[in-house]
């Protein structure tokens, strides 16, 4: 049996040892070079890691804004419908996101929106499903006697959507949040496709790789990486603490 | 305020599809440079048919894909078999394991490309080609395919396995006869969500492959940052339609990785 198992554990962890933990620790280890520390000490790049860490607040906000009517509306559908609106939100995000950033493009082109703006509607109408998912399945298991009886006990409806829908649908909020936050702080090529001029994070480590700069890359990547790990750390720590599943 | 919300909620859909449905329709347009509509014609499917680059991305992007599933199924059951025993670490085992589908694909792909590079100048000679790649799929898959098989796995009764053991089967035997016929569509469902994603994937390829191993959503890439042409329209088409064909292969083995994916 313990052997049985030692076979089952051993070939995926060495393989994530070897390709997962070995990488970071060499990106590590170039990040700390002299390129690297040179990057590290030049202010355009804190402007720049500013810069993508409000974009993708802005995004994450606005996600969330439009998110949750969307899957408030889904979670009161009947069962058919429901399904069918899932599929529906959930099937562009298993296409190609290049294509559908390209799709974007095609039609905001012509009609001359190319600003750091529409880079942020790009960033939304990708990342959605992201947001959508995690809000619907907490608002669908909102106990509708607890809406009920706050209606009963006199609050008015933005009353009770205020005072117990929101804290009640907490955990699907931080979820969908923390989905679309980390990977909009590294988003890559959808920036460059829409408007070259929103030079994020993810941009300036493509241009290092280009130049065959690597130190310098490796330290972008590790600041990114650190900000994802401790970001994620806390999330699972509030989750914890606070009863969010 | 069910048909206001029901209203925002069409609109959303619409902002979501009409881009995707207008490319496809232009990938049929006459006109090279027109925005307007001036005819219909399959000229630029025609001439994709003919374009050898395309036939070497295309195929590249299969072996990518194709390899790294199967390594990756392999390796992701195996870890998801695993990870149903208690054991010490198993914290860190699985947070490692749900790795690369946190952290964004940039970094993923950069940290591939720094040990390959550390190993190309320091160790031996390795320059990036299309195992580099595979290697690189494999990471990010192996953790989609155990999180797919994990779910799977938990629905599965262990007294069965342990019951088809009592009867006399080797632990082999009791796996091929028992485990694996009941997680299978767990298993399928985790090789074609591997699969699709290896096929979409720009980030981590465009770190990892070798010049001239370049792959379709690579072309893309490429392409788009020179001009908008229909023929770009039209292979973003053909990348969209085989992604559909995936997924409506997913659908008939399993209904659990729908909420999975995004890359």
């Amino acid at each position: 049996m313990k052997g049985r198992f030692l076979s089952l554990l051993l070939p995926p962890t060495a393989w994530l040892v070897v390709f997962l933990v070995l990488p970071t620790a060499v990106l590590a280890v170039s990040a700390f070079s002299v390129e690297g520390l040179k990057a590290l000490a030049h202010a355009g790049t804190w402007l720049l890691f500013w810069r993508s860490f409000w974009i993708a607040v802005v995004s994450t906000a606005v996600c969330l804004a439009v998110s949750y009517p969307v899957a408030y509306f889904i979670a009161g559908c009947t069962p058919r419908w429901r399904n069918l609106l899932l599929f529906l939100v959930v099937l562009p995000f298993w296409t190609n996101l290049l294509v559908r950033t390209y799709a974007l493009k095609f039609c905001l082109d012509p009609i001359g929106w190319t600003d750091t703006g529409a880079v942020i509607f790009a960033i939304v109408q990708n990342f959605l499903p992201f947001m959508i998912l995690p809000l619907y399945s907490s608002i669908e298991k909102l106990p509708a006697r607890l809406l009920e009886a706050s209606q009963d006990l006199g609050a008015s409806p933005a009353r009770t959507f205020w005072k117990v829908t929101v804290p009640l649908t907490m955990p699907g909020i931080a979820a969908g949040c923390i989905l679309v936050f980390i990977p909009v702080l590294g988003v890559f090529a959808l920036p460059e496709f829409i408007n070259e001029r929103t030079v994020l994070i993810g941009s300036q480590i493509n241009l290092y790789y280009g130049q065959g700069n690597v130190g310098a890359g490796s330290a972008l990547t590790l600041v990114l990486m650190v900000f994802t790990v401790v970001l994620t750390w806390l999330y699972a720590r509030l989750r914890k603490s606070e009863g969010l599943v | 305020m069910r048909k206001l919300l029901g209203g925002f909620t069409g609109l959303v859909l619409v902002a979501l599809y009409a881009p995707i449905v207008v490319m496809i329709l232009f990938s049929f347009n006459e006109s090279k440079y027109s925005v307007k509509w001036t005819g219909f014609t399959l000229d630029w499917y025609r001439q994709l048919a003919g374009n050898e680059k395309i036939h070497k991305d295309l195929l590249n992007t299969l072996k990518i894909s194709g390899a790294s599933t199967v390594l990756a199924t392999l390796l992701g059951t195996m870890a998801a078999m695993a990870g149903r025993s208690a054991f010490r670490g198993k914290r860190l085992y699985t947070t490692l394991v749900a790795l690369p589908v946190m952290v964004p694909d940039i970094v993923l792909g950069m940290a591939m490309y720094s040990l390959f590079h550390f190993i190309d100048v320091h160790v031996v000679r390795l320059p990036l080609s299309l195992g580099t790649a595979v290697v690189a799929h494999t990471t990010f898959n192996l953790a989609y395919v155990a999180v797919v098989v994990s779910a799977r796995l938990q629905g599965l009764d262990r007294s069965i396995e342990l019951a088809a053991q009592d009867l006399g089967a080797t632990p082999l035997r009791a796996f091929w006869k028992v485990t694996l016929p009941a997680i299978l569509p767990g298993v399928v469902s985790g090789a074609v969500l591997a699969f699709t994603l290896s096929f979409d994937d720009f980030v981590i390829t465009y770190f990892t492959t070798g010049p001239g191993n370049g792959t379709l959503p690579m072309r893309i890439y490429s392409l788009v940052r020179f001009a908008v042409t229909p023929e770009i329209n039209a292979i973003s088409t053909v990348i969209l339609a085989a992604s559909l064909v995936l997924i409506a292969g997913a659908l008939r083995f399993s209904r659990v990785p729908v909420a999975g994916g995004g890359r």
